[in-house]
């Protein structure tokens, strides 16, 4: 039926909505952006927010809770203001990561997935960010702070917590908060995409040493 | 192969086998084999007479004697049966019939989700093969020593759930009762479950 | 399967089907086999004998890859694959050849393999899982597994079971994640309530936790799942598979004529499946055809009720009650009402026994609203082309007038479902609103409540069309004769398909005024002529006879002071039926105590379905033959106990057996086809509704498929899952009344009121919708109408 969508989102959240409907030919493909847009309005995903998106595009509440409880990228509990993921992967594991993903939860006191009392920072223990050329990494709202140890990891969580973190190794000039990042997942430009390294000389060293040897040898 | 061997059985005997069917007369050395015969018969008259005065008097029996079924509780007084019906599946004489029902939260009769409702086993048709026995996958069914099954009505002699349960032991609580506290199924299967403890007996209290 | 025989299913299912079928041949295991283009590996196995194990394919529902149990060699050409494939999503290759686990030591391996995967977080409780003796992983655990499992760590626990409805448990445990049940959910009955969730080892099968699986086909997915993670609630721990004896049934519960099995155990239906007819119902069927049974055990009547002189019903022999009702049949003027749910046997021994044993054409199947339009249009349809389910399937477009075909003839509602995902069917639909099930269809709803007749002739079709006719059409004069010349002028395929199972079969037996058995017109003296003397009768009565209204009328006015009643509900007819049946002398033939007991002289028991063998016409016209389920029943079918009764009256009908009546049935043929002259010319104007004023509203309703309907009474597991009862209004009365979604409001008229929490939908501003026959819904008895009338609606 078509109904007119009844959400508790203002009208400028959902024609924001709409946009993002209007973007593809199949409205079913909106559902990821869509949570991520949620994301960015209150923290996680929600309730409402599963029964709204469901409501926009024609789908039931259990289809879209589906890709939801998938994608561990979509948070069903509030998330601190920096969500820090710290690769336990294979070689960051071993070059160290094991060691801040411990010593971090410690230092903050939290569990895997747990928030500070403060809401400011929240930490989870991630799969390969696909940085393996600066491990150990961690991660801040999606921005690669690379190469980092014990301590860096603690500074950084600790930074995090007084509001100043420093910019993201590579990456925009500042480091956004949560809800800015889900924004922009959810294909809302912010402008801050031209900034900062793309490709440092690590990830580049390999195509560098091809194109210097001589024809395949 | 069949037809083979019937029409071997409808040719005539051969010579050599007809004699081998004949009568043999031994003679006089005959007597002395006859002589032989009732020296047993003798010999036995002064060994120890097995026949006892039943019903007065009552043998033990083997110690694995196939007798009357018995269902078994958990230390507790939970059933074991969790009336799957893997023995009467097995039955080879279709003697027993079961109803399973479900647990609920305020009706307990064993651990685990399923307990046997109905449990049937009827006397006259049950050959004590023991089949049941080796199909319980809880040890529920097992096989006493008591034989003395007759009656004089057909009907007395399907027995109910209540006639198999084993009786409550020391420390066992009457079922409906909840399970030991911080146990599921899979405790009481290992055995864990020592006997009832006093909270399930408060839970149970108003069951009764 | 022949070749020739997968051609025709090809044809069939192909919209175009003039391309020549591209056959195929590959090599499984050194067996030769053609199969044509896009046969899945694993079907062109099955072709040869040779069975791949699998748990999460189905033909009927697309192809997923998800439980790797079929994996299998595969090369083409020469060229391997280097590794075992999955054979249920490959389609078969020129120059194929496929070794499976029977000659392939590699395809063997990595199915043990995976099965034992399988096998590690299921848990071993085979004994207490209602699955267990007819489970599919039980089954190819042991001929396709390994036998041993390596692994020795803790499985993974879930809380178990849990409600994903009233009447489905779900057990995660047990789940393999085969995605069997939510790709049914969504590709066959369009209702996606269930959803596999979370991810890795905890991917589980789950609904949105406010939404529970209300869905009308929820059962096919307990039917469907290869291991116990789904299963019913009412049949949980009843019983094991060896217990039950399986009989092949038809469903009694409507007119799309399902092919079911009956499981007995100890004379006691304790399940119904979905069997599996190509033709009509797939292997699918309904909530309430699986599990509304319990009416067979419940308030039977045992033995025959005579009212005796203080006007208390009591039990009665058999010799006693028959001459009782045989007396008071004879020495009054008698009329015959047959419920809806006769078997076509049943309807023609309450016809025979009208005709012969009371010499009266005043029989009417109709248990419900009616008119005399519908009663010539039925006479008109019996002279057209059968329509079947296959030309669903290949129809250009498909209009729905006066059917609901999700709440009305569910398996319809599936085979149309099925051709709008498949090839984007074109449906419309004559409606005061959108309901959910043409929401799903994706049909194109006209709402204009009143207007019917007019907007019927609107519809351009052509000769590919098929109209469904809804018997709720019969409500709206003129509207059954538009459609008829819709389908002439257009050369659409037009099909009437009634709520019930038997009114088919109970039209074609003649247990109505104006036709006698065979379609031949009562009117036609050469028609009667050929009935007198296959029955070796008298001359058969010559009026045509009253119609259900007519007869209760009739009752009222004392014309008719004796009644004949085969499975009626009057409420079902209108709320003053009772009276007037009060007034006369009624004989009830009935499996249950009903209402029809209040007024009964004589109620004499009889067989429900499960017991007693018969066959139900569909709306095909497709006879859905049965035999008794239950052997050992004393109960008999109506036909034998008609039989006797005509015996009684001493004017036989000769009908001692099912199967008598059945051949004798038989043996008329169709005598309709040189008769289209005799109909009765048909037309009728649509009587105007006055428009509604400010507070008041057109009333219109329909049953939904699970209701107050006496079938499906002491079933509350499925009564759970029936859709709320809400009236519909809209958007635009809402605000005018000031009200929202779930608030309360009051619809009245002279006759009485109904209160009911209201929901805004997608309806003919004019109109309001409520359900026909539902808890605090029952218009008929309330407001002695059911639609079509004013209202006035206003907030409670």
């Amino acid at each position: 039926m078509n109904q007119p969508i009844s959400s508790p989102y203002s009208d400028k959240d959902l024609a924001v909505m709409d946009s993002i409907v209007k973007r593809y030919p199949r409205t079913r493909s909106a559902i990821m952006p869509l949570l991520h847009y949620l994301q960015s309005i209150e923290g996680y995903v929600t309730e409402t927010g599963i029964e709204t998106i469901a409501q926009i595009l024609s789908l039931e509440s259990a289809e879209v809770n589906a890709v939801a409880t998938f994608y561990t990228q979509y948070k069903r509990k509030p998330v601190g203001q920096y969500h820090v993921g710290i690769c336990t992967n294979t070689l960051c594991a071993v070059m160290g990561g094991d060691a801040i993903y411990q010593s971090v939860l410690e230092h903050l006191g939290i569990e895997n997935d747990g928030v500070t009392d403060d809401g400011k920072v929240s930490v989870e223990h991630i799969e390969c960010n696909a940085a393996c050329d600066y491990a150990p990494v961690v991660m801040a709202n999606w921005e690669f702070y690379d190469n980092q140890n014990v301590e860096s990891a603690k500074d950084l969580v600790d930074s995090m917590r007084q509001g100043n973190p420093p910019p993201p190794t590579r990456g925009p000039d500042r480091l956004v908060t949560w809800k800015e990042a889900s924004a922009v997942l959810a294909g809302i430009n912010d402008g801050l995409a031209h900034q900062g390294v793309q490709a440092g000389d690590p990830t580049l060293l390999g195509l560098k040493i091809a194109k210097n040897s001589k024809g395949g040898e | 192969m069949n037809n083979e061997s019937n029409s071997n059985e409808l040719e005539p005997l051969n010579r050599a086998e007809r004699e081998s069917h004949e009568v043999i007369d031994n003679g006089p050395s005959g007597f002395a084999s006859q002589l032989k015969g009732f020296w047993v018969t003798f010999r036995t008259m002064f060994k120890k007479v097995n026949t006892v005065q039943y019903p007065e008097v009552k043998e033990a029996t083997a110690p694995r004697f196939h007798g009357r079924h018995q269902l078994n509780r958990h230390p507790d007084g939970l059933e074991k049966c969790i009336g799957c019906e893997l023995c009467a599946w097995a039955c080879p004489a279709d003697a027993i019939y079961v109803e399973g029902a479900d647990n609920s939260e305020g009706e307990r009769f064993s651990p685990g989700e399923r307990y046997g409702k109905v449990y049937q086993i009827n006397y006259l048709r049950c050959v004590f093969c023991g089949l049941c026995i080796e199909a319980c996958p809880t040890r529920a069914l097992t096989m006493t020593n008591e034989y003395e099954l007759a009656d004089d009505q057909r009907q007395k002699l399907i027995f109910e759930k209540e006639d198999l349960l084993a009786p409550l032991r020391a420390g066992m609580l009457l079922p409906p009762h909840p399970m030991y506290p911080d146990a599921d199924d899979q405790t009481y299967y290992r055995g864990e479950v020592p006997g009832a403890s006093p909270l399930q007996e408060n839970i149970a209290e108003p069951n009764k | 399967m022949s070749i020739q025989e997968i051609k025709n299913q090809e044809i069939t299912s192909s919209q175009g089907a003039d391309s020549a079928i591209e056959m195929i041949t590959i090599i499984v295991d050194g067996f030769e086999v053609s199969v044509p283009k896009g046969t899945l590996v694993i079907r062109a196995a099955e072709k040869l004998g040779i069975q791949i194990p699998r748990f999460c394919d189905h033909p009927l529902l697309d192809p997923v890859g998800a439980c790797r149990q079929c994996l299998v060699d595969i090369e083409i050409n020469g060229r391997k694959f280097p590794k075992p494939q999955a054979s249920c999503t490959i389609p078969v290759e020129p120059g194929m050849v496929v070794n499976t686990q029977l000659t392939s030591p590699v395809a063997e391996k990595a199915q043990k393999g995976v099965m034992e995967l399988l096998l590690i977080n299921h848990p071993l409780d085979c004994p207490v899982c209602d699955k267990g003796g007819e489970c599919p992983l039980q089954n190819q655990a042991m001929s396709n597994g390994g036998g041993e499992s390596r692994y020795e760590g803790v499985k993974r626990t879930f809380e178990k079971p849990i409600n994903i409805s009233s009447q489905v448990l779900l057990d995660r445990e047990r789940c393999i994640l085969c995605a069997r049940c939510t790709r049914f959910s969504e590709q066959i009955a369009g209702d996606p309530f269930i959803t596999l969730n979370e991810r890795g080892a905890l991917q589980q099968v789950g609904i949105y936790e406010k939404e529970p699986f209300q869905s009308y086909f929820s059962g096919n997915t307990v039917q469907i799942c290869p291991v116990g993670a789904l299963t019913g609630a009412s049949y949980r721990f009843r019983a094991r598979p060896f217990d039950l004896v399986s009989t092949p049934s038809a469903c009694e519960h409507c007119a799309s004529g399902c092919d079911m099995r009956v499981d007995v155990r100890r004379g006691k239906t304790l399940r119904r499946l979905a069997g599996d007819d190509s033709t009509v119902n797939e292997e699918w069927s309904c909530d309430k055809g699986r599990w509304a049974f319990k009416y067979e055990h419940r308030d039977r009547l045992t033995s025959p009720l005579i009212r005796n002189e203080s006007g208390e019903l009591v039990e009665a022999s058999w010799p006693e009650a028959l001459a009782h009702a045989a007396h008071g049949l004879s020495i009054n003027r008698a009329a015959v009402l047959v419920g809806g749910r006769s078997t076509i046997e049943d309807a023609y021994g309450y016809s025979k026994f009208a005709r012969i044993a009371l010499n009266t054409n005043d029989i009417d199947f109709r248990s419900r609203t009616s008119s005399d339009e519908e009663r010539n249009f039925l006479a008109a349809l019996l002279l057209g082309k059968s329509v079947t389910y296959l030309d669903i399937d290949k129809a250009d477009q498909v209009i729905l007038l006066g059917f609901e075909p999700e709440e009305e003839s569910p398996i319809i509602f599936l085979r149309i479902f099925k051709q709008v995902r498949k090839r984007g069917l074109k449906v419309s639909a004559l409606a005061p609103f959108t309901s959910r099930g043409n929401e799903k269809l994706k049909a194109t709803v006209i709402k204009n409540v009143g207007n019917e007749v007019e907007d019927i002739s609107k519809f351009a079709l052509t000769n590919r069309s098929v109209i469904l006719v809804g018997e709720r059409l019969a409500e709206v004069s003129g509207a059954l004769t538009a459609a008829l010349k819709l389908a002439e002028q257009s050369g659409a395929k037009l099909a009437w398909i009634p709520r019930r199972a038997g009114e088919r079969g109970a039209l074609e037996a003649g247990a109505i005024g104006n036709l006698l058995p065979g379609a031949r017109q009562v009117a036609d003296p050469k028609a009667r002529q050929d009935i007198e003397r296959a029955w070796g009768s008298g001359p058969l009565p010559t009026q045509t006879g009253l119609s259900t209204d007519q007869i209760l009328d009739a009752l009222h006015k004392g014309e008719i002071e004796a009644l004949l009643v085969g499975g009626v509900d009057p409420g079902d007819i209108s709320a003053s039926a009772i009276d007037g049946l009060r007034k006369a002398f009624v004989v009830s033939l009935e499996i249950r105590n009903s209402a029809m007991s209040e007024v009964a002289d004589v109620v004499l028991p009889v067989a429900a379905v499960v017991e007693k063998s018969g066959s139900f016409l569909d709306w095909q016209g497709r006879a859905r033959k049965f035999e008794a389920a239950v052997t050992n029943s004393l109960h008999r079918s109506d036909v034998r106990i008609l039989s006797i009764l005509a015996d009684e009256i001493g004017r036989p009908i000769n009908l001692g057996t099912v199967e008598k009546a059945a051949k004798e049935l038989a043996s008329f043929g169709d005598g309709s086809s040189d008769q289209k002259s005799a109909l009765a010319s048909l037309s009728a104007d649509q009587a105007k509704i006055k428009e509604p004023g400010k507070n008041q509203a057109i009333l219109t309703s329909w049953r939904l498929l699970l209701d107050n309907g006496s079938l499906q009474e002491h079933e509350p597991n499925l009564a759970g899952t029936a859709h709320p009862c809400v009236a519909v209004i809209s958007d635009d009365r809402a605000n005018r009344l000031g009200v929202v979604d779930g608030d309360l409001i009051k619809i009245s008229n002279s006759n009485g009121e109904i209160i009911l929490p209201l929901q805004i939908g997608d309806i003919d501003p004019r109109a309001i919708w409520i359900p026909r026959n539902s808890e605090n819904s029952r218009p008929l008895l309330a407001l002695k109408s059911a639609t079509h009338s004013l209202v006035s609606v206003v907030k409670a």
